[in-house]
This record gives C-alpha cells, sequence and structure tokens, in this order.
C-alpha cells in the first residue's frame, strides 16, 4: 500500500467508519429478479427522476411496513439508476 | 452521476450520527474523482478531527454540497430512516434540505415506515410519497426463489409446489 492510499483510507475512516456499500452488497446477493419493479414504471417516479422537474419534488418517500420490501425497492431502483436501464 | 446510499439500522444506531452518515455520503461522492486536495489539507492540518461538533456537521454539509457541486446530477438514497434516532433524523433532514435548496438538481430517495410521512412533509412540503405493497407477482417470485433453495425438494411433488405460488400471494395481499 503505498502513502496515498494509506492516506486515502485514514480520511475515509475520519469522515465515516459507516460502511453502506457492505451491506449494499449483501442486500444485492439477497434480492430477487424483478421484485420491485413497478416502482419504475410509476409516472411518479420517472417524473422524480428526471433533472428537470419543480425543487418541491426532488424528494421521494417510499413507505410502508416492515417486510414489505422498501429496503429491495431501494436497490432496485439504485441499480436502474446506475445503469440508467429504467 | 453518483448514486450514494445509506442504510439505517436499529442495531447500529450508535455509529449512525449525523456527521457519520453524513461522512459516508461524502466518501461515496469522492469514490469517481478522488478525495480533493482541499480536504486532505484540512485532514492533514486536523488529524485529531474537526472542533466542536456543531461545526462538524455544518462544516460536513458544506463538504457534501462541495463535491455535489462538482458532479452533473447525485442521487441521495436512505433507507429505514425510521430506524435512526429521532435526533439524527431530525439533523440529517435539515442537512438534506439545506443541500437541496442549494443544489436543487439533486434527488432524495428516502424508504421507511408510514409514521414519518408527517415528519417528512415538514421538511420536504412538495415530497412525493409512494406506498409500497407487495405486489402479486412480487410475492411469486419470491416464493419461486424460496422453493428453487429448498434442500428438500423431493419431499414436494409438482402439485403442491403450484398450489403454495397460486395460493400464498392471494392470501398476502388481502392482508
Amino acid at each position: 500500500m503505498n502513502k496515498t492510499d494509506d492516506e486515502d483510507n485514514q480520511i475515509k475512516q475520519w469522515l465515516s467508519p459507516l460502511e453502506p456499500r457492505c451491506k449494499h452488497r449483501s442486500v444485492q446477493a439477497n434480492r430477487v429478479d424483478g421484485v420491485g419493479g413497478w416502482l419504475l414504471e410509476r409516472s411518479e417516479f420517472r417524473e422524480w427522476r428526471k433533472r428537470q422537474v419543480l425543487p418541491k419534488q426532488v424528494v421521494l418517500f417510499c413507505y410502508g411496513d416492515p417486510g414489505v420490501g422498501k429496503t429491495h425497492i431501494r436497490s432496485v431502483r439504485k441499480l436502474s439508476l446506475a445503469s440508467g436501464n429504467y | 452521476m453518483a448514486v450514494t446510499g445509506l442504510y439505517c439500522d436499529y442495531a447500529t444506531q450508535g455509529e449512525q450520527s449525523t456527521t457519520n452518515m453524513l461522512g459516508a455520503i461524502l466518501n461515496q461522492l469522492f469514490e469517481a474523482d478522488g478525495i480533493p486536495e482541499s480536504l486532505r489539507q484540512v485532514f492533514r492540518a486536523e488529524k485529531k478531527g474537526f472542533g466542536g461538533r456543531a461545526t462538524q456537521l455544518l462544516e460536513l454539509v458544506g463538504m457534501v454540497k462541495a463535491a455535489i457541486a462538482l458532479i452533473p446530477q447525485v442521487f441521495i438514497c436512505i433507507d429505514g430512516l425510521d430506524e435512526c434516532l429521532p435526533k439524527n433524523r431530525r439533523e440529517l433532514l435539515e442537512s438534506l434540505q439545506d443541500i437541496v435548496r442549494a443544489l436543487p438538481t439533486t434527488r432524495v430517495f428516502l424508504s421507511g415506515r408510514p409514521h414519518i410521512q408527517d415528519e417528512i412533509k415538514r421538511y420536504f412540503a412538495g415530497a412525493i410519497m409512494i406506498a409500497v405493497v407487495p405486489t402479486i407477482k412480487d410475492i411469486e417470485r419470491y416464493l419461486r426463489m424460496r422453493l428453487d433453495r429448498d434442500p428438500t425438494p423431493s419431499a414436494m411433488d409438482d402439485d403442491l409446489r403450484a398450489e403454495i405460488v397460486r395460493v400464498i400471494p392471494r392470501k398476502i395481499s388481502k392482508m
């Protein structure tokens, strides 16, 4: 490990000990293909995703009771944002 | 484009301070282009962290804004917002409000239990609210996955399998 990598790691730790990418990988590993795909078709979601929407609509809140699949929805959505395929 | 995300969890509330959560977002924003020189200098000058806590939060919000300003489109996703401590949730929502006011192309995706809807509306009056209800198709997909992983598939014939996939999703969707 060179000096810059070492400093990078120190800075990352200093900013936050949380590692959401690890949790994200485990969520991805346990998801079922296609689950939550309905969200991508919703007009509210499509509007929200567009770059130029009203500034009031920058926040999207998906709510539901425990176990309905909110985490997996987010995971689906994240994947589709990253690939631009929605 | 950058997609950043956090998972809130009752089990690890202790380390989920608002500053740690914003710090984790900042770390993800740096993934593409690396840590900026200005931040390295702050780090070198204050290896033991910033001064007071309030300063730290404000300073972090400022750094998040500066990082977002350099990226054409940023998504911030926070899962299980109801699972963070109320004080942290308030600070987090306030910080997000500050960020999106300064940078309105930022998109925020939140998820959580229904009871925090009003709290979110207080910070983001125009927030889009979507109820997550598993669809029959989603439940079927999940059941098939579980049946495929069954350690003793010989104990079940195709009829039983078909019956499970037919009956359970309909029962659940009526709940």
